[in-house]
């Protein structure tokens, strides 16, 4: 039954309130996911042979980058300049500037270091809004009932107790902070509902609550007199004691002029994010430019256990249309607040509220079924119907989405007198390094907070959750480094954790050409850039 | 995914003094990609919001700013891309604002610049998310917070006013110090401290609530 429609046979076809006739009976989660989720497209995984989670499935992009050479060696860090700090953090998005914001209230120096900007991130792109169980029907049970069921029950409970018991203060430490939330007409903090939550818990500020975050925190950290903040410098290598067992340190390197620099510390957090610019699959993105996995690199070659390495959260409504914003993200609030998914014969397929992974699953069977719209630029996508909803609630758009109003009115598209064209994107990284409550990974004096962080989304995660983990545990994260134990003695910095790496590879026959981490994706053509690596003998 | 397969007419256009070509969908960000132009590093989020891709912008003979990633090739236009925003020199931390009544006296203190303003339209015309900068730092200087906090809104922090004006007044600084104080001494929801209190009363930790 294929009837496909080019993007302007579908608009001429399509009308405003028409009846989207009832639900179709729902396929079985887990066999809609296993044939349609991309994570369980055939030759996307791979088994890892070195390092601590070898034997166990890896998405491939990933696998060829934490079984990958360093960027430096010893013989780099000669003459180096070396600074000293009680805490480094690396990473400058919302985890980044929470730990940072929290170490420095226990007192310790900070040094905070990012690759970009201190807030390109993206905690910035971030729209639908942050969960705190606050509402007089809702409790922490429930949303950890609900974090649990919508990760198919691979988070650990240690630690998504630990997120949902955050909620309120997190809130409440974030207006200290200078942040602005939604209100209704009695003064009281607006809630949403998101797919996957059985109580309306999602706190926001229009559909912008990530910029509205990030450029408080950002003023935050930038004002705060324990921290000091070098922006344009990526990490290059973390550095370990004689014995390569504990992260004593990093290697910086600066974009603008090459040079690098060795940070001493007693503790790193790691808050790099996620890795959306690897296009897992060939799938667009909607991560910002930074997101290249470098985080979980580093950590894996210092020997830090990761988990579910063979899981990513494609979000359903990703903009196919224009190419300049193809990827870019539709809030799933405009889902919670009533916009359907329509096929090209202008049918609903899906409780648009079901988790991320399942309405993706069913976007993608819709397309490779033939019922996709296909627009001239390419690509293939359904119906998001944003005209429906502003049909039934006028005005709701401009009140409460500025910003998807703002995106489209670049592109001549007015989403409230036509649907938008939607199909997933790649947005979200389930797992990441394990880590217990205090942050703590698993290799001493190495802590993880944010996306590169894992254990507590399990397989898929419920919107909302990012936003709270970054600054739940982001706090945790900054408070137990600042506060983790002085260590007296030679402190010894070495590579001798990179060294153990290259054995480890060369005993499993694996290439030593490849390096990474990354840093930017090689579309970016970084030019003059980056040339340290380029600039050396190859081994 | 950002690849592009060659398709129309190239447009020519200069990026940080390098002659380059460029397909006419791309934006400056991916022409600059496309060629190799060094120096690029301000770019983040690809979707206007991050605010780092600041450029001066020449077209015949008007110049502009605006943001890289939000503009697409033309032919024949100028680009340079600008460093990125000095540090801010206001300095003000939150917590030693205590006290609501004396935060006129306080604004002044830390932004003493905000009312000398000139009206001399920098900023606005500077701002590439169309924000009313002057009419907002006025409302600041009024001492209306609120209001003036509300009009930067949209505000992406690219500081292209900031470098735009005359009289060192930092806009966009001012525009999220209205934003953080407002919510700092007025937001207040009674659900939120509502359930506080329960926690407060009878913490998790106190027996129940353990998976």
């Amino acid at each position: 039954m294929t009837c496909s429609l080019s993007y302007q046979e579908a608009l001429a076809a399509y009308r405003a309130g028409a009846d989207p006739g009832p639900l179709p009976e729902p396929m079985d989660p887990d066999r809609l996911l296993s044939a349609y989720h991309p994570d369980y497209l055939p030759g996307s995984m791979t088994t890892l042979a070195v390092g601590p989670n070898a034997g166990e499935q890896c998405q491939r992009e990933l696998a060829e980058l934490l079984q990958a050479e360093a960027c430096i060696d010893e013989v780099d860090l000669a003459g180096v300049p070396v600074a000293d700090t009680d805490v480094l953090v690396i990473g400058g998005g919302g985890a980044g500037c929470a730990a940072a914001l929290a170490a420095a209230e226990k007192g310790a120096r900070v040094l905070l270091a990012t690759k970009l900007r201190l807030g390109d991130s993206n905690t910035v792109m971030a729209e639908g809004g942050i969960q705190a169980a606050i509402e007089p029907g809702d409790s922490a049970q429930k949303h950890m009932q609900d974090t649990l069921r919508a990760g198919h029950h691979a988070g650990d409970p240690a630690l998504v107790a630990a997120l949902v018991g955050d909620g309120p203060d997190v809130i409440r430490w974030l207006i200290r902070q200078g942040m602005q939330f939604d209100q209704t007409s009695t003064g009281d903090l607006h809630t949403r509902p998101a797919g996957g939550t059985s109580a309306p818990r999602v706190v926001h500020c229009r559909d912008y609550t990530g910029l509205e975050m990030m450029r408080v925190l950002r003023e935050s950290v930038i004002q705060h007199r324990g921290i000091e903040v070098w922006e344009q410098h990526s990490a290059v290598e973390l550095l370990s004691n004689e014995s390569g067992q504990k992260c004593v340190g990093a290697v910086l390197a600066c974009r603008t002029d090459q040079s690098l620099r060795i940070v001493r510390t007693r503790s790193v957090i790691l808050a790099t994010g996620g890795l959306g610019r690897l296009h897992l699959n060939g799938f667009p993105t909607s991560n910002h430019l930074g997101a290249t996995g470098d985080g979980l690199v580093l950590a894996y070659r210092l020997g830090a256990k990761l988990s579910e390495l063979d899981s990513f959260q494609y979000h359903p409504t990703g903009l196919v249309n224009p190419p300049l914003l193809s990827g870019k993200l539709v809030t799933e609030g405009i889902r919670a607040a009533g916009a359907l998914l329509l096929n090209a014969q202008g049918k609903r397929f899906i409780d648009e509220l079901q988790p991320r992974d399942i309405v993706s699953a069913a976007i993608i069977r819709e397309c490779r079924e033939g019922r996709g719209i296909h627009p001239s630029s390419g690509g293939v996508g359904v119906w998001l119907d944003t005209a429906g909803l502003e049909r039934s609630q006028p005005g709701l758009l401009e009140r409460q989405f500025p910003k998807l109003l703002a995106r489209t009115r670049i592109a001549g598209i007015d989403p409230r007198k036509e649907p938008i064209l939607v199909y997933p994107t790649l947005h979200y990284q389930n797992g990441g390094a394990v880590i217990d409550v205090d942050g703590a990974t698993t290799v001493p004096g190495l802590y993880a907070a944010g996306e590169v962080a894992g254990g507590i989304h399990g397989r898929n995660r419920i919107m909302g959750n990012a936003l709270l983990e970054i600054i739940g545990f982001g706090r945790r994260a900054g408070a137990a480094a600042a506060l983790s134990g002085h260590d007296r003695g030679p402190k010894k910095i070495t590579l001798e954790h990179v060294n153990r790496a290259r054995r480890a590879l060369a005993l499993a026959g694996l290439p030593l050409a490849r390096r990474a981490p990354l840093m930017l994706p090689a579309y970016t053509a970084p030019g003059k850039d980056l040339t340290f690596t380029a600039n050396r003998a190859k081994p | 995914m950002t690849e592009t397969t060659p398709s129309g007419p190239a447009v020519e256009l200069t990026i940080n003094g390098m002659a380059v070509r460029a397909e006419a969908h791309m934006t400056v960000v991916e022409a600059a990609w496309a060629n190799g132009v060094p120096r690029v590093t301000g770019v983040g989020c690809l979707e206007g919001v991050c605010g780092s891709c600041r450029i001066l912008l020449r077209r015949g003979k008007e110049v502009g700013v605006a943001l890289a990633c939000e503009t697409l090739v033309e032919p024949g236009i100028e680009v340079l891309f600008l460093p990125p925003p000095a540090a801010p020199r206001h300095q003000y931390e939150l917590a030693e604002l205590s006290d609501g009544w004396d935060i006129q006296a306080r604004f002044q203190e830390i932004f003493p610049e905000a009312a000398r303003c000139r009206h001399c339209h920098g900023c606005v015309s500077s701002c590439p998310k169309g924000i009313v900068v002057e009419e907002g730092v006025a409302l600041a200087v009024a001492g209306h917070f609120r209001e003036a906090g509300e009009a930067f809104f949209e505000c992406v922090m690219c500081e292209l006013c900031d470098t735009a004006c005359p009289e060192q007044i930092a806009p966009a600084h001012v525009g999220l110090f209205c934003r953080r104080i407002t919510a700092f001494f007025h937001l207040r929801p009674p659900n939120l401290i509502h359930r506080l209190e329960e926690i407060r009363q009878d913490p998790p930790g106190g027996g129940k609530e353990k998976p």
